[in-house]
């Protein structure tokens, strides 16, 4: 049967990657504090699919591995397990460890399985090891005591010995990661290099922590060479209870002014401990008040997953008057048994009696429940209704659709020229062919459109990891999600923009300690935007970090002997660093530095037709546009002639037209012309001149000036006359030939000649360009 | 240049009698590879392209993709450039593109081997040597053979971004 199933490898493999996506986006989301039931069931349905088909086609890596997962998310979901942090990291990197598996299945590269089974072993220990010392603490909750033991328990100690490489420790690389230990637990420096000088010598450390060693293990690594550190943990310690429950002991006075209390898992445990005072529910407060516990044991039953509507979060108590009996909240503990309360405003005192209810369980009247639950099935079989086809085949309909359109446009012509001698019925056909083409064409066209989400919903996870890694803190802002793009551009714009926003968090955003010595909030902001812009997509990458050197990059440009002087224009010098092997990052991080990225990004957003700049300001930021022409896309255009020649205008730009009066047109330093329009002045392009066209208009008075509005500038382009308005379809010139200025594609027209799309953002900053030379 | 010759040099081995296309330019007889030739057709006025080199004629549609048009008369420098029902468009198909190429006629397909081409002596001509693979001569014919993949592809022609690089 092995020949049968090997023909439907590419569809699991093709399907495991959209879950793996899917669960990534998910855990990406979830609130560890407060995860929402549905996120949960839905990382298990796709961790538990992978395994189904996993099993069944013989790919026993994947499947075992996924099998531990699904293990944990299944406690995790019944509120067995309380999520943390780690859990989190630790289902991120077993994605990134499923990825790996799959690619290796497809035969590009292979998965250490050494590495497989560390993963297997933490997921393993992450399920079976302390099943939740928080459910324990929240399950008795006033027994303070015992709940410090609690903490104790889940406390460790570790010795952690390390030389930092020379770079971490003239960086923040070494205090970053002594802030990070603080946060984590009690931290004794046992041992450190001589205060003062560079720090570079060796540390010795005792951290006592709940957390796990790979909260700080990772972070270690990438300060100290390999082999340059070593954590012992040191289990005949274990922590006096004193000490533990010393460290935790000022938390619940003042909980809320706490930014890490109950979002780190580390803390999770001695935040049970707080006795209930009203203020330690000062931050559950905001969230909806009804705590019923419904149909909840049916989420436990896994026939019943996925009928769950997403759900009111948690059911924490509103006011200090139930605070008492609610102290439990916050915690997952096993349901004793179901309890049914109505969501009114008194839910949470009818419910506090009952002994912690889960924080997450379903809160809905089990008839609410069953008519929520139509709805998510109804809209999952939309979703499912749809149908895997070859890009080829749409690319094939796409380009006969085209032919079709232009065909349609030719003979429409012909009836035209036939004038009154042609048939009405035939005039009232073609009309009809007119519409039909339009439709047909459009629903083709957007076959292949997708928005351009796809692309950003992975940057997130991109940013987390390496603003960990680097300890730096960024916040990544998208805009623009929607815009919609060519699925083939989708997939090749996400490795040029993936090391866009690599190289502006290692290199744009400084650290924090940086950053609020320049007077910058510590957090750094990158944005992403897309939207379109005449006839193409504009991503634009921002950072508000340091800017670039521009120095420096001269000081660089000339030790690799490039050609360049003072006398070049920032947008220039910027470009420099698109040159092959040019970095200059101080050290080279496993991030970035190696200066083999900004030219491979360069070659392929021009192998897409598109093109790239660069703008930044010394302690501003650095914001990096991308431009990438929309082949596909269909554009409401004005044609206008130009001697022999025939130009289309893109209409979204063009204000209006008008013929000149002799006095409208002036002259600045004998250089730029000038138009007044309504007592406004806006520089003439003269389309003939630019072009070195011969034009058969030459007197401004008899010919026609087209008023361009791109991004506020205005323009005026002076053509000889007015053709007409069409739908043209975009194609590239850049396909078999090269760029050329001012020209942002061409277009076949209705008599089978070439007419070139001009570029009026290219056009009206040139002319404002020569208005600044002459003025 | 020495890559390229050598890789000339290998091509040449493999070319065991390929089919070429021959075409003039003025008096000029020259040769490509057959395989690069995706079509020949009738000449017809190109739309032109703003401060492109003269001897970018423009574009044309072929059947709904833009297609350059360079005229190697102009390029070579040929006296006599004139456009006459008899001037042809040649269309290549290399390195993933297609363009046109204007000459004053086609002739023939011939089949030449390896044997038959000779080395071009080093002399300096209209565009540099390195283009030539070699000269061959059938029936008093002197036949220059191109390579034509990569004329076109390299810097002089602008045709590409960044050709050549």
């Amino acid at each position: 049967m092995a020949i049968d199933m090997s023909q439907f490898y590419q569809v699991f493999f093709e399907e495991s990657a959209e879950h793996l996506a899917a669960m990534e986006a998910l855990l990406l989301e979830l609130d560890i504090d407060n995860p929402d039931a549905e996120a949960l069931n839905a990382i298990f349905r796709a961790a538990h699919s992978i395994k189904g088909s996993a099993g069944t086609f013989g790919f026993t890596d994947l499947s075992e591995t996924t099998h531990i997962l699904e293990n944990l998310l299944d406690r995790i979901r019944k509120h067995e397990l309380q999520l943390r942090a780690d859990m989190v990291d630790a289902f991120l990197q077993a994605g990134d460890l499923l990825k790996d598996m799959l690619a290796g299945h497809q035969g590009q590269g292979a998965v250490d399985e050494a590495l497989a089974e560390a993963m297997r072993e933490r997921l393993r220990r992450l399920s079976s090891d302390r099943p939740a010392p928080e459910s324990l603490a929240a399950a008795e909750p006033p027994a303070v005591a015992m709940a410090g033991a609690v903490a104790v328990a889940g406390t460790r100690v570790f010795d952690i010995q390390f030389v930092p490489t020379a770079a971490s420790a003239q960086g923040d690389g070494v205090r970053n990661f002594v802030d990070d230990l603080k946060r984590l637990g009690e931290l004794a420096v046992v041992g450190c290099p001589e205060a003062g000088g560079e720090q570079v010598g060796y540390w010795q450390l005792r951290l006592t922590t709940a957390a796990g060693r790979d909260a700080f293990e990772e972070q270690l690594d990438f300060i100290a060479d390999a082999g340059a550190w070593r954590i012992d943990e040191d289990r005949s310690g274990s922590a006096d209870g004193g000490d533990a429950f010393g460290l935790f002991s000022d938390a619940p006075g003042a909980p809320a002014d706490d930014p890490a209390y109950g979002f780190f898992a580390p803390l999770a445990a001695p935040a049970a401990t707080p006795p209930a005072e009203d203020d330690s529910f000062g931050f559950f407060e905001p969230l909806p008040p009804p705590a019923a516990a419904g149909p909840a044991p049916a989420a436990e039953d896994g026939d019943g997953y996925g009928f769950f509507a997403p759900l009111p979060p948690p059911a924490a108590a509103p006011s200090g008057s139930a605070g008492e009996e609610g102290e439990g909240y916050g915690f997952f503990a096993p349901l004793p048994k179901p309890t049914g309360a109505p969501p009114a405003g008194g839910a949470p005192v009818e419910a506090a009696p009952v002994p912690a209810p889960p924080k997450t369980v379903v809160d809905l009247a089990p008839k609410e429940a069953a008519a929520k639950a139509r709805a998510p099935v109804a809209a999952a079989a939309a979703a499912d209704s749809s149908i895997r086809v070859s890009v080829e085949k749409v690319d094939q309909l796409i380009n006969l659709v085209g032919e079709l359109v232009i065909t349609q446009a030719m003979l429409l012509q012909t009836a035209v020229q036939m004038q009154d001698a042609a048939p009405e019925r035939l005039v009232s056909g073609l009309a009809q062919l007119e519409r039909n083409t339009r439709d047909l064409q459009e629903s083709v066209m957007s076959i292949r459109m997708l928005p351009i989400s796809f692309v950003f919903s992975r940057f997130p996870r991109v940013v987390r990891d390496l603003s960990g890694k680097l300890g730096k803190q960024v916040e990544l802002k998208t805009s623009g999600e929607t815009t919609e793009l060519d699925k083939s551009l989708i997939e090749r714009i996400t490795d040029p923009l993936t090391h866009l926003i690599r190289n502006s968090l290692d290199h744009g955003i400084e650290s924090p300690e940086n950053r609020i010595a320049a007077g910058k909030s510590p957090v750094g902001t990158i944005t992403l935007k897309a939207y379109h812009q005449g006839g193409n997509i504009v991503i634009e990458v921002g950072d508000d970090g340091a800017g670039l050197n521009r120095q420096k990059i001269l000081a660089k440009a000339r030790e690799k002997g490039l050609q360049v002087s003072d006398q070049m224009s920032d947008s220039e010098v910027f470009g420099l660093i698109f040159e092959a092997g040019f970095s200059t990052a101080e050290q080279v991080t496993d991030v970035s530095g190696r200066g083999v990225g900004m030219d491979v990004v360069r070659r392929n957003i021009q192998a897409m037709g598109g093109r790239v700049e660069i703008e930044s300001m010394p302690g501003i930021g650095t914001r990096m546009t991308v431009r990438l022409p929309l082949t596909l896309a269909i554009l409401d255009g004005m044609s206008v002639a130009v001697g022999q020649q025939t130009y289309i205008l893109p209409l979204s730009y063009v204000v209006e037209s008008l013929q000149p009066q002799a006095g409208d047109i002036k002259t600045l330093s004998n250089l730029a012309r000038v138009i007044q329009v309504r007592g406004e002045f806006l520089p003439v392009v003269v389309l003939h001149e630019l072009f070195n066209l011969q034009a058969a208009v030459t007197d401004y008075t008899r010919g026609i000036m087209v008023i361009l509005d791109a991004d506020g500038a205005k323009a005026a382009l002076f053509v000889d006359a007015l053709v007409g308005q069409h739908q043209v379809v975009i194609k590239s010139l850049e396909a078999n030939y090269r760029r050329v200025p001012c020209v942002s594609g061409a277009t076949i027209m209705g008599d089978g000649h070439v007419a070139l799309i001009l570029d009026v953002s290219a056009l009206v900053g040139r002319a404002k360009n020569t208005m600044q030379k002459a003025a | 240049m020495e890559t390229t010759h050598a890789n000339a040099v290998a091509a040449e081995e493999d070319l065991v009698a390929s089919e070429f296309l021959t075409f003039t330019l003025g008096t000029e007889e020259y040769a490509i590879d057959i395989l690069k030739v995706q079509e020949i057709r009738g000449y017809e006025p190109p739309t032109l392209i703003a401060n492109a080199p003269p001897f970018i004629k423009g574009v044309i549609n072929l059947r709904g993709i833009i297609v350059p048009v360079v005229d190697l008369r102009i390029k070579f420098n040929l006296a006599k450039v004139e456009y006459t029902p008899f001037t042809v468009v040649i269309i290549l198909n290399v390195a993933n593109r297609v363009i046109g190429m204007v000459v004053d006629s086609v002739s023939d397909v011939l089949s030449l081997t390896s044997q038959q081409i000779r080395p071009a002596p080093d002399f300096s001509a209209s565009f540099d040597t390195k283009y030539i693979l070699g000269l061959a001569s059938i029936d008093q014919r002197m036949l220059i053979v191109i390579d034509i993949a990569q004329l076109m592809t390299s810097r002089d022609m602008e045709l590409i971004d960044d050709a050549g690089a």
